[in-house]
């Protein structure tokens, strides 16, 4: 297993040894848990399932929502750190992560070299599209969660939302004040950043030169009103004059190890430290440039079994790479959770 | 009439009656056969195969042998007067077999269908309305159709205080909210709970079958079990097995089966990671799973060590299936409880299971029938006689 991330690279050149590499870890963090973790362990025996395996297509999956229906972790008890835990929209119960000290630094590690890749490794005074968690009572966890993640990238901390989540223009004023036209990070939601930043803000005119935004969270509640992230890009930008934005695509499962899009195909890219599936609803492997559920490795959970997670969501491969950039991960688009089916039967009414 | 606000009418108006006729006279007879011809003329039958069953139920000669039933007993019955029927929310045509038991024995009806718009709702009442405006016009009295939400209290609150008898169709919970509504002091209250099913195969008599008559049975066994996605609470979800070869019995059984599921079962990807979640839930969480198989993703089955009564909780959907071999017919006193509802059979004399039943007096079992038939609602269900239970004797010396 990879014990140390400090000294990696975030996107490598991808090579036949490089995958080995992956798959190597990958069968020892499934030979670690399966160890210390007597759910999992479970879970391999009934599956039959041969250690040995070094295939990536042949690595047992777990379903994301598991973590909602079971607590598993493959530390003992008293090593837990910290319990991170999501609400999604799909139920009432929580994915609940269990976290030692080595696990959640490792987290913050990968992250830190992920997010260097678009903002630099100095610290940037940091512009927050969300109330500050502190004095709000209503926003949930895993925006919490996120917030606090990405917060350590940042330096000079303004929340822009007040309570009722309108733009506070004043704060806004004086840190453009101090920033607009050097370099700034911005972090926000992104239906947020669409609806309380973009729309709110649409008379009022603010230069943000020089500021990256970085958002994320899913495109559900933006489809509505017929936005993409290709159409966002375009409206932000042209009103605000960002330098850049960049999407990313991640879960409470691998969190770490997320997915930035590229800056010249917009796609998501896989890192030395992820790699993707498409599968069909047989389980069977997609050709790229075919939709199917997402499939998502991560070599950083140790202290839980999410390293190899097949999600709810529909995602693509897309059939040719043709990208100018060096970054030779595998690009991957998202189309959002897969619909949900009606049901059939007679257990209940209404 | 301010009782129906927020009260959608699908069939019928605002006035509430209870009268009542004779049960199974010709104008009923008539117009359930009209019904069942106007629906199987319709061009979306094909997608709708719930509604060619619900169709099929309705035609003059399947209710004719009803009424040669009803009237064999020679005393007089009438209809109770008014009926509220409450459906299921999830099956879409379950409203109308209600409202042809409520019909059929001479009484008015109140039903009340999901708030969901299901297309099969309005495609049936729809037609119901064309009879009703012209040909049926007598009959417009006796059937009212109407869409609410849940939240309407008011509206439950006061149906149920007319009525003379309700049918409750749902989830324990959702009866137990409407059993709040008090009604009437001689009304009555059937109820249609949350059930578990099972079924008994005797593996040698299996065994024994020819190829295509092997294939007819696990088609038989696919429509009840995939066509409602395991969600009927007729579908079997635990399959025991008895008998010799046991073992050979299962893997034919089930690789077979898995053939007919994978050529004809539509689902979707949310279904297939669902169904996964559960399995892999069972798979790490219980000690009383003995193995696990995986044929496709549309059947897996899970064999458990022991039968107890933890396994009535034990559901599949989407082609997940419980399974255990009896070592005697008596062994299914450890899973007997009130909640079970359907034993369908391949291979036993349905006698000795009822015997079985008796001997050990168990708690539940109430309906033994033919694998095949899980999904054929009947006069008979969940113990009620239909017949009887919605209609009163006029005891005349």
């Amino acid at each position: 297993m990879i014990t140390n991330f400090k000294n990696s690279s975030p996107y490598n050149e991808m090579s036949k040894k490089q995958d080995k590499f992956f798959c190597k870890n990958l069968k020892q963090l499934t030979k670690h848990h399966f160890t210390n973790s007597q759910e999992y362990k479970k879970f391999l025996i009934q599956n039959n399932y041969n250690l040995k395996n070094t295939n990536l297509e042949k690595f047992p999956f777990l379903p994301s929502n598991i973590f909602k229906e079971i607590d598993l972790k493959s530390i003992k008890k008293d090593k837990v750190f910290k319990i991170m835990t999501s609400s999604g929209t799909s139920g009432k119960n929580l994915s609940k992560i269990f976290l030692d000290r080595k696990n959640a630094q490792n987290q913050i590690i990968v992250l830190s070299k992920l997010i260097e890749t678009i903002l630099g490794e100095k610290r940037l005074p940091m512009l927050i599209i969300d109330q500050n968690p502190k004095s709000a009572s209503n926003i949930f966890s895993a925006r919490i969660a996120a917030i606090n993640g990405f917060s350590i990238f940042g330096t000079d901390y303004t929340f822009i939302l007040n309570s009722k989540g309108k733009v506070d223009h004043t704060k806004l004023k004086s840190f453009l004040k101090k920033y607009s036209g050097k370099p700034f990070f911005i972090f926000g939601f992104t239906s947020l950043v669409y609806r309380c930043f973009f729309e709110l803000l649409k008379n009022d005119n603010y230069n943000l030169d020089g500021g990256v935004l970085l958002h994320g969270g899913g495109w559900k509640k933006l489809e509505k009103k017929k936005i993409n992230n290709f159409k966002f890009k375009k409206l932000l930008i042209e009103k605000f004059n960002f330098k850049e934005i960049y999407n990313y695509y991640g879960m409470v499962e691998q969190t770490g190890s997320i997915f930035l899009e590229c800056k010249y195909c917009f796609h998501f890219v896989t890192s030395s430290y992820s790699k993707v599936l498409i599968r069909d609803k047989n389980f069977n492997i997609l050709k790229n440039g075919e939709k199917g559920l997402l499939q998502l490795f991560s070599l950083l959970p140790t202290s839980y079994p999410g390293h190899n997670i097949l999600t709810e969501d529909i995602g693509e491969i897309p059939k040719f790479n043709n990208c100018v950039c060096s970054k030779k991960g595998t690009r991957f688009k998202v189309y959002g959770r897969a619909v949900k089916s009606e049901l059939k039967g007679c257990s209940d009414t209404i | 009439m301010k009782n129906f606000m927020n009260v959608e009418i699908l069939v019928g108006d605002k006035k509430i009656h209870s009268i009542t006729n004779q049960p199974y006279n010709k104008n009923i007879l008539n117009f359930l056969d009209d019904l069942s011809k106007n629906l199987m003329k319709l061009k979306e039958i094909e997608n709708y195969p719930d509604i060619s069953a619900v169709a099929f139920f309705c035609r003059k000669a399947n209710l004719m042998n009803q009424k040669k039933i009803f009237f064999k007993n020679k005393e007089f019955r009438i209809g109770l007067g008014l009926i509220f029927h409450i459906a299921p929310s999830n099956v879409p045509v379950n409203f109308l077999y209600s409202l042809v038991f409520g019909l059929i024995t001479g009484n008015s009806n109140i039903v009340k269908v999901p708030s969901f718009k299901f297309a099969q709702i309005e495609i049936i009442c729809n037609i119901i309305n064309k009879l009703l405006k012209k040909k049926h016009k007598n009959l417009k009295k006796f059937i009212k159709v109407l869409r609410y939400e849940k939240e309407n209290i008011n509206f439950t609150n006061f149906i149920s205080s007319e009525c003379d008898a309700r049918l409750i169709w749902g989830g324990d919970k959702s009866i137990n909210e409407i059993r709040k509504f008090s009604v009437k002091p001689r009304s009555i209250d059937l109820t249609f709970a949350d059930r578990y099913s099972i079924c008994i195969i005797n593996a040698g008599k299996f065994l024994k079958l020819n190829h295509i008559k092997k294939i007819t049975l696990l088609n038989q066994f696919y429509n009840d079990t995939f066509t409602l996605d395991q969600n009927a609470c007729s579908s079997p979800h635990l399959i025991l097995w008895m008998g010799n070869k046991v073992k050979k019995a299962k893997d034919v059984f089930w690789s077979h089966l898995a053939k007919i599921s994978k050529k004809k079962y539509q689902f979707i990807e949310s279904s297939v990671v669902e169904k996964y979640t559960q399995v892999c839930k069972r798979l790490m969480q219980n000690d009383n799973i003995k193995n696990y198989k995986f044929f496709d993703n549309t059947l897996s089955t899970l064999a458990v060590k022991k039968l107890n009564k933890d396994i009535l909780s034990y559901r599949g959907r989407w082609g997940y299936f419980f399974e255990y071999d009896l070592k005697s017919l008596s062994d299914i006193k450890d899973i007997s409880s009130k909640k079970i509802q359907t034993v369908t059979y391949y291979g036993i004399n349905s006698q000795l299971i009822k015997n079985t039943i008796l001997k050990l007096s168990l708690p539940g079992f109430d309906r033994i029938v033919p694998i095949g038939q899980a999904l054929e609602l009947d006069f008979i269900w969940d113990g009620y006689d239909i017949n009887k239970t919605l209609t009163r004797i006029i005891d005349v010396k």
